[in-house]
Parts: C-alpha cells; sequence; structure tokens
C-alpha cells in the first residue's frame, strides 16, 4: 500500500514536471537582452520573464546554452535586438528550441531593429573592417527619438499573440508613451548643457543616445568594432589630438575596464562606467531610468572636467 | 491554439531579413580554412608530418522557406597527393515542427557524444581525442535520418534517433547499418556556471560483418592510413556518456571562460570472432581556460584501450595522450593554435610526440555556435 502511494505520487510528480501547465495562461515571454525585458514589463507586467542576457554580458557574445533553449521552447514569444546583434547564438537557439511560434517570420519572434531606423548602414561590409553589421548599429534601445516606435510596434505584436488582453496592452502602452514623452523632454533640457561635450568610447553601444545629446565621441577605444583595445591601437589614442577635448571615459559595465583605466591614468581623464542597459536595480531598472541614470553620470563627468579646468 | 496560427498568414516571409544581409537569396557562404605543421607522425592521426591542410570546408546554408533550411558542407582533403572532394553535410532541418520536433535528413553529423555533432574548426584542439579518431573516425557522418523532441521541461531535455545508412561507419549490406539513440540533459548552476549531460547509445549493424583482415601478423598495415575515413575501430554496441561545464564571471563569456568536458566510451560485440571481454574503450578529459578575450590555453589527457582485429583474433593496443595547447584568435573568425602531444603507446609504433603549429580560419558567414 505505501509503495503504492509512493509510486502514485512519483508517477503525479513526474506528469507534473513533464506538461508544466502553469495554473493561469500567463504569458511567457524570452527576451534576449534585459532592455526589452523591461519594455515587455511595461506592456504585460504579469508576464513570466527570461531573459537570457544581464547588463554584465556582452550580448554579442552569448552561448546557446542549454537552459536558453529550454527556455525558447517554453516561450509564446521572443523580443530580441536583432541587426546581426545575436547572430553568434540566437539561430541555435531557435533552431533548437524547435518552438514552431519561435521562429523566422512568425509573429512570436520580433526584432525590435526591424521596427527603427539603424544608423550607419553598410553597402558593402567586409570583415577586415571589423564586427561591422551591415544593417546598422544595432544597439538601438539607447535612442530616445526610436524607442517609443518599438514599444508602438511590440504592443502591437504582443496584442495579437494575446488578443483577449490587447486593449490592456494598448492601454500600457498609451501610459507609457505619455511617460516617455515627459522623461525625453526633460532629456532635451539637460542636453543644452551637454551639447559640443565629447567622450571617449569603447564600442558604439551609446552611439544613439550621445548623438541624440549632441555629444560628440572623440575615440573608441577598440581599434575596430568588436576587437578588444590593444596596447597599440590606445599608445597611438594618446596621439589623438581630439582627445584633448574629451570630457571622459564612457565605458559599459560589462566591458572590461582596464584599457579605460590605462588611458585615464595617461590622460587625466575620469573614466564613468554605466551600465549598457537595464539593470535589476533602480534607478537603471527601467528603459527612462537607464537614460536618465546614462545622463546624470555624463553630466557629472563633465562638470567634474570643466571644475578641473577653472 | 487558433490564434498562434492564424496570422502566419498575415505576414510576409520577407521577415527573415532579421538578420539576412545584401544578397538575401542567396544562401550564406563559409569556407574554413585549416592548415598545420606538425613537427613528427603521431599514432591514430588523421594530420601528416610536415606542412598539410587540415579539414577545408567549403559550406552554403539557407532558410529554404519558412518551413525548411538546408545546408551543403564540402570538405577538400589531400592523402599522398591524391585530392578528395567529401560530402560532409548535405542535409534539410524542419524549423519548428509542432511539439518541438525537429527533423532532419540527408548527410549530416550524428549527434552521439559530444563533440561528434559539432564541426571540427570549433575544437580547441589540433585534433579530435585519440578515442574520437579511433571509434568514431574524428567525427562520425552520414546518409540517413534524425528525429529529436525537446520535452517541456524547465529544463533542458531532448531525446533524440538517428537512423543511417552505416557504410560510413562500417561497409555492409543492412540498408539501415546505424542506429543511435542519445538524450541531453542541460542548466544553468548559478548565473556564471552551466553544464550539460550526454548519453548516446549508436548500434552498428555492419559491425559483425566488418572485414576483419587475413590474419596474418603483419604490422604494417596498422601504420598506414589506408584512406578509409570512417572508424578503425567498430563494434556492434557504442555507448558514450559525455559532460560539460562552463564557467565564466557573470556569465560574460566574452572575456573570460573555463570550459571542463569529459566523454566516455564503450564499444562491444566487435566483430564476428570476438568473445566477450574483448571489447574497446576509450575516454578524455579536457580543460579550456579563455584568459582574455584573444586567448585561450587548455589541457587535454586521454587514454584508449583497443583490440585491433587479426583476422579470428585481436591484438591489444593502448594508447596514452597529452595535450597543452595554447591559441590566439584575432577576431571571432581567425585562430593559430600551439600545440605539443606526447603520447606513450602500446601496439603503435608510430606513437611519438610533436609540435603542431595550426591556424584555422572563417571566411564569409559565420554560423551560430552550439555550446
Amino acid at each position: 500500500m505505501g509503495t503504492d502511494m509512493t509510486l502514485r505520487n512519483a508517477v503525479a510528480a513526474l506528469l507534473l514536471i513533464v506538461t508544466a501547465v502553469p495554473a493561469q495562461a500567463q504569458l511567457r515571454v524570452f527576451a534576449c537582452e534585459p532592455e526589452w525585458a523591461a519594455l515587455v514589463r511595461a506592456l504585460v507586467p504579469d508576464a513570466e520573464l527570461t531573459t537570457a542576457t544581464s547588463h554584465l554580458q556582452d550580448p554579442h557574445y552569448i552561448e546557446a546554452r542549454p537552459s536558453l533553449i529550454a527556455a525558447v521552447r517554453r516561450a509564446d514569444i521572443a523580443v530580441c535586438t536583432g541587426a546581426s546583434l545575436e547572430a553568434g547564438w540566437l539561430p541555435m537557439l531557435l533552431q533548437r528550441a524547435s518552438n514552431p511560434d519561435i521562429q523566422a517570420g512568425r509573429p512570436g519572434l520580433f526584432f525590435a531593429a526591424d521596427h527603427a531606423q539603424l544608423h550607419a548602414p553598410h553597402d558593402h561590409v567586409d570583415r577586415s573592417m571589423g564586427d561591422v553589421h551591415p544593417e546598422g548599429n544595432p544597439h538601438v534601445h539607447l535612442s530616445p527619438d526610436q524607442l517609443p516606435e518599438i514599444a508602438r510596434a511590440l504592443a502591437k505584436r504582443l496584442g495579437e499573440i494575446e488578443p483577449e488582453r490587447a486593449v490592456a496592452i494598448q492601454g500600457r502602452y498609451i501610459r507609457w508613451r505619455g511617460d516617455w514623452n515627459g522623461l525625453r523632454a526633460e532629456w532635451r533640457a539637460r542636453a543644452e548643457a551637454l551639447r559640443g561635450q565629447s567622450v571617449v568610447v569603447q564600442h558604439s553601444n551609446f552611439g544613439y543616445l550621445l548623438r541624440w545629446l549632441g555629444v560628440e565621441t572623440a575615440a573608441d577605444l577598440e581599434p575596430k568594432p568588436g576587437l578588444p583595445p590593444s596596447a597599440s591601437h590606445l599608445s597611438q589614442l594618446l596621439a589623438n589630438p581630439e582627445l584633448e577635448d574629451a570630457n571622459a571615459i564612457l565605458i559599459a559595465s560589462y566591458q572590461d575596464p582596464q584599457p579605460g583605466e590605462w588611458l585615464a591614468e595617461q590622460t587625466g581623464l575620469p573614466v564613468v562606467v554605466v551600465p549598457g542597459t537595464v539593470t535589476g536595480e533602480a534607478p537603471a531598472d527601467t528603459l527612462g531610468g537607464l537614460i536618465s541614470e546614462i545622463i546624470r553620470q555624463v553630466e557629472s563627468a563633465a562638470a567634474g572636467a570643466s571644475h578641473d579646468g577653472v | 491554439m487558433f490564434k498562434r496560427f492564424a496570422p502566419y498568414a498575415i505576414f510576409p516571409l520577407v521577415m527573415t531579413a532579421g538578420w539576412a544581409t545584401a544578397n538575401e537569396l542567396n544562401p550564406d557562404v563559409s569556407v574554413t580554412l585549416d592548415g598545420y605543421y606538425k613537427q613528427n607522425e603521431t599514432a591514430l592521426s588523421h594530420r601528416e608530418q610536415g606542412f598539410g591542410l587540415g579539414h577545408t570546408e567549403l559550406s552554403l546554408s539557407s532558410p529554404i522557406d519558412d518551413l525548411f533550411s538546408g545546408r551543403l558542407t564540402a570538405v577538400f582533403e589531400e592523402h599522398d597527393g591524391d585530392s578528395e572532394v567529401l560530402i560532409e553535410e548535405a542535409y534539410l532541418q524542419t524549423n519548428g515542427l509542432p511539439y518541438a520536433l525537429n527533423v532532419r535528413a540527408g548527410r549530416f553529423l550524428s549527434q552521439v557524444g559530444y563533440l561528434n555533432g559539432r564541426h571540427m574548426h570549433e575544437d580547441d584542439f589540433v585534433e579530435r581525442p585519440a578515442a574520437y579518431r579511433a571509434m568514431l573516425g574524428s567525427h562520425y557522418y552520414d546518409t540517413g535520418a534524425r528525429l529529436n523532441v525537446l520535452l517541456p521541461t524547465p529544463f533542458f531535455w531532448q531525446v533524440g534517433a538517428e537512423a543511417f545508412a552505416g557504410d560510413q561507419l562500417t561497409e555492409g549490406e543492412e540498408d539501415i547499418g546505424v542506429y543511435t539513440v542519445n538524450t541531453r540533459l542541460g542548466g544553468d548552476i548559478s548565473l556564471s556556471q552551466s553544464w550539460q549531460l550526454g548519453l548516446s547509445w549508436l548500434r552498428n549493424r555492419h559491425a559483425k560483418s566488418a572485414e576483419t583482415g587475413d590474419g596474418s601478423h603483419d604490422h604494417d598495415h596498422e601504420e598506414g592510413h589506408d584512406h578509409s575515413h570512417g572508424a578503425a575501430y567498430t563494434g556492434e554496441n557504442l555507448y558514450i556518456a559525455d559532460l560539460v561545464w562552463k564557467w565564466s564571471p557573470d556569465g560574460n563569456n566574452r572575456e573570460q571562460q573555463l570550459t571542463l568536458s569529459g566523454e566516455y566510451l564503450y564499444a562491444d560485440e566487435l566483430n564476428q570472432f570476438a568473445a566477450s571481454d574483448d571489447t574497446n574503450e576509450g575516454w578524455y578529459v579536457s580543460g579550456v581556460y579563455k584568459f582574455a578575450p584573444q586567448w585561450s590555453a587548455g589541457v587535454r589527457y586521454g587514454e584508449v584501450d583497443l583490440q585491433e582485429a587479426h583476422g579470428d583474433h585481436f591484438h591489444n593496443q593502448t594508447l596514452e595522450e597529452t595535450d597543452v595547447m595554447l591559441s590566439w584568435s584575432r577576431s571571432h573568425f581567425s585562430t593559430v593554435r600551439l600545440q605539443y602531444t606526447h603520447q606513450e603507446a602500446t601496439g603503435f609504433s608510430n606513437a611519438d610526440n610533436t609540435l603542431m603549429v595550426q591556424y584555422v580560419m572563417s571566411l564569409g558567414a559565420h554560423g551560430a555556435h552550439g555550446y
């Protein structure tokens, strides 16, 4: 009798694990990067989210790990950047997960870059140029002007996947849009003081925001896009006259800070490490909060630099 | 369920442009150049002494339509002055059948073990471990069909079966010479650690009828690469267990990554003359540490304990192999590797120590890598 019950319990447990039917049909979302997870959370707060990467990871180089394959298998929709940012791992995830809903060309695969005007698309690329994406700079999540369009398209797509919640999602999008417009006006005002400043970067991941703010890029620590900073390239940078006008070295938190720190020692420029994307902690836990935080840090670096000058 | 499928008709196929480039309708072309210099001849090796070309590949791949994609990989090899072109992959692959079923048909790499399903240019060492070279011909590919299913569990659990002609492993009469069954489990331990475990069984129905030689004690042929690319040491049953563990700080494998992997291979029922204690066995463990974005260092140790068929009896052969390597990758597409291999053997007259320098260069499209 005892063993019988144990067996029955074991079978029941196994069935539960294997079928894993959620009590309530939550929308299951696979987000390639935290910025899209944050956007989904704003539109569908109760979505069950799996985020493939964190702000401490370089999204170009993630591996198609077993846990990610399993997560794509279970998801209703995958929300990714596109424009080849995930070319090294997403195709493998999609193929291995074999989720019929989440395949190229199907509504369950949403690419933010498909709904944005990417900066610097190339008609011709070859690998001697480094890891250049022919579609243009994919780091579009920091573009204050393009995010509303991406959010609008995402809200529409989520509504198509979950028609019974489409109205609620649309409502949240309108509220999000209002908040965003408010934030953007605030950033616009702050950008006035930053216009004409310049920073040294490592890769083009802050490109959209810096251009929007009118902050110039004095130099890039990467010798070619995607190649790690080399000693020879760094010593060449020292001779770059534009470095004179720079206010700071801007590094994302997933990047190796050593090259920037080395340049900081040589030039006296401050190193500003900011999250490249949404983190789990306030104030950078939403896209708006993230942009506000990056602007705040650039402002304080600029203020510090001008103090030094005085 | 209807809501999931209905919109398919509405969304045009052009959305595949997500990662397509200018020539969107052309297949992706990729070429892998693999060349080396090897100081000495070594046992069970597919690479000859001196300068040589390794696994030079030309691969074409593309989505065929919204349901199928396909790949063709031709390998160019040269042995004793003869050039040959081998078709290593020519398969169609389904994209997202219901219930997460996945079908592949045509010629492709069998998914048994950890390394076998991977492309050789992804490897961390110049050659595969001795167990792979002896028992799978470095990589076993054949013509057949595969069905995989990914179970809807909260962790990764895949079950799959393959059926092959079998002639690439052992020539024989059966239409379906090889069956394989494989399962794979995996997941994350923390943000920085992940793992995968695989168990495979390969049934070789041709093994019993394999050519066993004339039994004469002519030891010359053991050196000679008799030019079959199949495995020299087969058995009716081949069992493989593999385990992989990876670690990188904060999961950021761009900067640093440690990969530990190991496999155990066991084959029995070697041929029609084999007794129950005639078995082939091999294993390896490997540790590779990417200590900077462009640099990796690794150590691998492996052993094989083999029975070489001589007519109606066997000769025992053993090989212990240690490899140490250092590699530098300028970009994701180029690698230069320095490797030292130490061999200790019984029954192999050509076991030796050797230094090797190798380059592996990827031209053109670069497909996504597996785990």
